[in-house]
Formats: structure tokens, sequence, C-alpha cells
């Protein structure tokens, strides 16, 4: 129960911070995807179905920040929640290369998703110039920060889990 | 037993987005309670969080160029001898331009139009789109198709509103296109963003007819034809305008006047096309 709260509540603060606080600092040439993270590592950790809900909450966030059509994110991040908690079963504690991978993978489908159905279908071919200006900076940026904050995660992940026990 | 489940869950949700996402992308407006009431929630949360972050980097940011403003003061004082010196310069030119335009029976044409200031308070975080997030929403008069506008300059357009928010496109966004023209000759050109100018500055300027007058350093203004941009709202500078390889119309590139990179207030004009055109209509 503890956990789940406090894991809605980061869902919350990644979505603040990552709309409220980054884009307006002028220094930070790309900024990481914080969900995209907090989905993948809520499918990896806790399995397909719990990745798919987080995914869901995190979706319908972004969609209602956009005011273009509902459940473009939505779709996009319970299916990112769904497929990666089939790795759940690789699933180690110290084992970070899975989940570095998993975070570069997602982050191609993400922005692979958006250049095709927001840019491609309006003929912007220009594949090349994208990649080097915007899915290359943000992958970089994802993949450390993911280095970063799946450490954390793990790591109170891991006290809440002892507490729990504790308890009974 | 556990797995099948969630499959069946995850391909229901993923069916019903597919149709949300087909319904929305025609009729956009039975969504709006949910972000309004959603709003009231969020977006206190993320003003709140937004001042904190920026508490703190003014803060450090104040404090590194207390010495640059020192020397920028300096500056300044020069400048502002220079512009006392051309502010009366032009206002005799204004005086003039008020007995020519009565001379000629012209309505003035660019009205002092309302405005409200608003705070950014968030902003699309990847790069691929340019959409920002202001404090201030329909409980404020602001209304769908509102310009905004900041440093003298055309910034975008408002998209989506809610009780205590709007959200706001900007001109630089790459589905944006706005109808401009150029201020001295009146030739009506196209401006449209394009993420791939956008890391220089620039905006797309098209569609200028082959004989049109439109010069690089020209001033390029919102039309008067556009049909959700109020008229003579300053967007920016031609530059590079090139015959089209058709010999049919002329395009170049547009500076912008405002700065989109560092964006915290902006001002709403209250006033929308349709009211104009309503007035204009009586």
């Amino acid at each position: 129960m503890k956990r789940l709260i406090l894991n809605l509540l980061l869902v919350l603060l990644a979505f603040t911070v990552q709309n409220g606080v980054f884009p307006l600092l002028p220094f930070l040439a790309a900024t990481p995807n914080l969900l995209l993270i907090l989905t993948f590592s809520f499918g990896f950790i806790y399995g397909r179905e719990a990745g798919m809900w987080y995914g869901l909450l995190a979706g319908i966030l972004l969609d209602l920040f956009y005011s273009g059509p509902f459940g473009f994110y939505t779709l996009l991040f319970i299916n990112i929640g769904f497929f990666n908690g089939i790795f759940t079963r690789y699933y180690y504690e110290d084992y970070i290369t899975l989940p570095l991978i998993l975070s570069f993978v997602n982050e191609l489908v993400y922005n692979l998703y958006i250049y095709v159905f927001r840019f491609l279908i309006r003929n912007r071919l220009d594949i090349l110039y994208y990649t080097r200006e915007i899915i290359i900076p943000e992958t970089i940026c994802t993949i450390v920060t993911t280095l970063l904050i799946y450490r954390f995660f793990l790591f109170t992940n891991r006290r809440l889990e002892e507490m729990e026990n504790r308890r009974n | 037993m556990e797995s099948k489940r969630s499959k069946y869950i995850m391909i229901g949700l993923s069916v019903f987005c597919v149709i949300l996402i087909a319904v929305t992308s025609f009729k956009d407006g039975f969504l709006d309670p949910l972000r309004t009431g959603i709003g009231y929630f969020l977006i206190p949360v993320q003003s709140g969080v937004n001042r904190a972050g920026f508490t703190i980097y003014n803060n450090i940011e104040n404090y590194g160029s207390f010495k640059e403003a020192l020397a920028e003061n300096e500056e300044l004082r020069v400048r502002v001898n220079e512009l006392v010196e051309e502010n009366s310069r032009l206002q005799s030119n204004q005086l003039e331009l008020q007995r020519l335009r009565a001379l000629y029976e012209l309505d003035q044409e660019y009205l002092q139009y309302e405005k409200i200031g608003a705070r950014v308070i968030a902003k699309d975080s990847g790069d691929w789109f340019q959409v920002f997030r202001i404090d201030k929403g329909s409980a404020d008069g602001i209304r769908v198709d509102a310009n905004v506008m900041a440093d003298g300059g055309l910034i975008g357009i408002v998209t989506d509103v809610g009780a205590n928010y709007a959200t706001v496109r900007s001109i630089i966004d790459d589905v944006s296109r706005v109808s401009g023209m150029a201020q001295q000759s009146g030739d009506h050109c196209i401006v449209s963003g394009d993420l791939t100018l956008f890391s220089e500055g620039r905006l797309r300027i098209s569609n200028i007819s082959r004989d049109g007058d439109i010069k690089d350093g020209d001033r390029i203004v919102t039309s008067n034809i556009s049909s959700k941009y109020l008229p003579g709202i300053l967007i920016g500078y031609a530059t590079d305008i090139t015959t089209d390889t058709t010999r049919l119309t002329k395009s170049g590139y547009l500076i912008p006047v405002a700065d989109f990179n560092n964006l915290q207030e902006v001002l709403v004009i209250m006033e929308l096309k349709e009211d104009y055109l309503q007035e204009t209509d009586e």
C-alpha cells in the first residue's frame, strides 16, 4: 500500500518536473524522459500488469497536457509498461545492463512513434536531421538518467520491503 | 491465468485508446470537463514545482549576473539618451502621420488590444513540440484562439483552455502556419514553423507572389486576411528571400523578434479575431 502511494507520487513528481522545470532551464540542451523511465522500471520490476496500469496513468497525464488527439500517449505508454513487463523474469536487483538496454530501446520506440505519427504523415522526410538533433541527444540523456533513477528506485523499494517484512 | 487476463486487459485498453484517438481527432470538445477537473488539482502542483525550481535557478543566476548588470547599466544609460532623442523625433513623425491619416480618412488600422499577463508554468519536455502552458485560463477571460505575445512580438495561439490554465502553441512549432504580410508593401505571405530551422532560430516564409515586394530586413506582421490572428502584430524580419524554382512564388526565412528560448511571462490578447471581424461587419 505504502509502495503504491509512493509510486503514484513519483509519477506525479516526474510529470511536473519534466514539464515544469527542465524545459525552462535554458542550459539543458536535451531533457531526460522521466515518465518513460518510471513506466518501464515499473513494468520491469513488478511485471506486465502493474507496468500497464502505471503506463496508463503516465499516458493520461501527458495526454491531458496536450490538446491533440486524446489517447496518443496513453496507447504508447500502456504498451511500453506491458512489453517491458515481459522481461521481469530476468529481473535481478543488481543487474543494470538489461535495464539500460531496455531504456535505449524504449527511447527509440518512443521517438520513432512520435516521428512517424506526427511528422512523417505530414511529409517531413528528413529523418536524419531529426535523429541527429532530437533523438540521439534525448536518448543519451535518458540513459544516463536511468542509471541514477533506477538505482534510487531499487533502493527505496528494498527499504519499503524491509519495513513491511518487519511489521509482519 | 493472470497472464492471460492481463493480455486481454492490455488489448482492450489499446483498442479503447485507438478509438479515442480516432474520435478526438475529429471532435475534441467533449473531454474538456475532464481536463478542467484535473487541472484544478494539477495546476497548483505544477506552478508550485515550477516556482520552486525557478527560485533556485534565479538565485544562482542573480548572483552571477550582478557584475554584468553593473556594466550593462552603464551601457543602458547611454542608450536611454539616444532613445530620448529618437523618441522626440518619432513623436513628430507620429503627428505627421496622424495628419496624413486624417487626410486620407483612414481608420486607425492597428488597434491597441487589451492584454493580460500570464506566467509560463510548463512546457513540453522533449524537443518535438513547441507547446507550453500558462497559469491563466477561462476564469480570467482567455478563450481558444487568443493570440499570445512577448517581447513585442507574436509568440503563438491558445489551443486549449481550462478554468485555470491555457495551452499555447508557439509559432515555431512544426504545424504552426501564420498568415503574414510585409508591413511596408502589404504583400501577403505564409510564416510557418519548421523543426529543422528551429535550432537556427528561424521560421520559413513562403507563398510570396512573384511580383511581391518583400526584401531582406522587411518587417513582417500578421496579415489582415488571417482568420485567427489579429492584424498588425509584429512577427519578425524577413531574410534570405529568393525566387522559387517554379518562378511563380518567392520564399525565404524569418527571424522572430520574440526570444523563444527564455519565455517566462507572456501577454495574452483578450480580443479574438472573430470579435474583430464582427465589429467591422457592423
